[in-house]
């Protein structure tokens, strides 16, 4: 029996590109992490053990809760009472599922599921920094991060939300939710025309990151986000008023 | 650093970190590639550089549980550098030293030099280390 694998056949792909070539920034990343392990700021079993588990995370568990509630009337009620205890079924356990096992369902675990309706939309910021529930939606998007998002949305949402295609009419109220380091939130857009007979899979399919923060609403055949330029604030805020 | 110095800081318009230049950063910022243009080199259609989640994990573990404790609750010494410091200063940083710099290169260069502003890290230390890195990235 041969030892290696036979190359006589074509495998018909072409390996993915990859960037051959190490940046100063990629070496920066990996001596500032070799330092604080060094000198105890955190073990080495941490960041790894952290790092396979932010490996896991994305928006599809909550795109799904959000899917399972189209479909399921008591489950709807449950995410409006209970976000954390909603999770599980997706599951996400707020408590135990990050290996810190910070906090308690009473705290760190609030997580509140908003409900948009006809005239109710709901769209989600942290003002402060940038507070998002990572273990049901993953990574924050850049532009979640930037003062500018953070700072304008409280002031002008209607401008922020046309900013990224959602128009939306003028007798639809919009509600901001701050987000903090206790209370974490996602938004339950309401189901769109033309999905009757969907399957959970195919609902979840629609529900983007972007529905989920509150900044877009589903669509059927829509499965991205938008990509925005991230802009600076180029009107400082000033608290003299 | 409390709170509400720290607030108080922002609404006085100071800065809240000794934005002094680290030539070491200045230095890295004035040659390092950014992904966005190694990606486009490379034709790569990864977003995200491999050492981004890296770099998230080292700020969370940075951080402790103070990503999930009202500012006011964190106690002092409990963690390295408290998520909302951090991100507090990135934002300044962002918004001028490290101003031309793409994300989430500039998250990186910010995370440095609050550590080294704090004497978490040394700026020599830092170099030195660097280049034994570098060494050791390039020599396979």
């Amino acid at each position: 029996m041969s030892d290696h694998h036979d190359h006589d056949h074509d495998h018909g792909h072409k390996p993915a590109p990859m960037v051959d070539e190490v940046s100063h920034f990629e070496i920066l990343e990996m001596a500032v992490r070799e330092l604080a392990i060094e000198k105890g700021l955190f073990t080495a079993e941490d960041h790894r053990t952290w790092v396979e588990y932010v490996h896991t995370l994305g928006p599809t568990p909550a795109a799904r809760l959000v899917a399972k509630a189209w479909l399921d009337p008591e489950y709807k009620k449950l995410c409006e009472a209970d976000g954390v205890e909603a999770s599980k079924a997706v599951g996400v356990n707020w408590v135990t599922s990050p290996p810190t096992q910070f906090g308690t369902p009473s705290d760190y675990c609030n997580l509140r599921v908003l409900v948009d309706t006809p005239t109710v939309k709901h769209v989600v910021v942290c003002s402060l920094c940038s507070c998002y529930p990572r273990p049901i939606l993953g990574q924050s998007p850049e532009w979640y991060r930037t003062p500018n998002y953070r700072r304008r949305l409280v002031r002008w949402p209607r401008q922020v939300l046309t900013e990224f295609g959602l128009q939306l009419p003028s007798e639809v109220t919009i509600r901001v939710a701050d987000s903090n380091q206790k209370t974490r939130y996602i938004v339950m857009p309401g189901r769109p025309e033309g999905t009757e007979g969907w399957t959970e899979d195919q609902l979840t399919e629609i529900v983007t990151r972007d529905c989920l923060i509150g900044v877009a609403v589903p669509k059927p055949g829509i499965t991205t986000n938008v990509k925005l330029p991230v802009r600076k604030a180029i009107h400082p805020v000033h608290h003299d008023h | 650093m409390s709170a509400s110095s720290n607030d108080a800081n922002a609404e006085n318009g100071e800065m809240l970190i000794d934005a002094t230049p680290i030539p070491l950063l200045r230095s890295i910022q004035a040659h390092g590639r950014v992904w966005e243009d190694l990606a486009a080199q490379y034709g790569v259609t990864n977003p995200d550089p491999p050492w981004k989640i890296t770099l998230e994990a080292t700020c969370d573990l940075l951080a402790g549980d103070s990503c999930v404790k009202p500012y006011d609750q964190v106690e002092p010494g409990s963690c390295a550098l408290p998520s909302l410091e951090r991100r507090a200063e990135e934002d300044e940083l962002s918004a001028t030293l490290y101003e031309d710099v793409p994300f989430p290169e500039r998250q990186l260069l910010a995370l440095a030099h609050s550590m080294i502003a704090r004497g978490l890290l040394d700026e020599a230390e830092l170099a030195s280390r660097m280049e034994v890195v570098g060494q050791r990235f390039n020599s396979a």
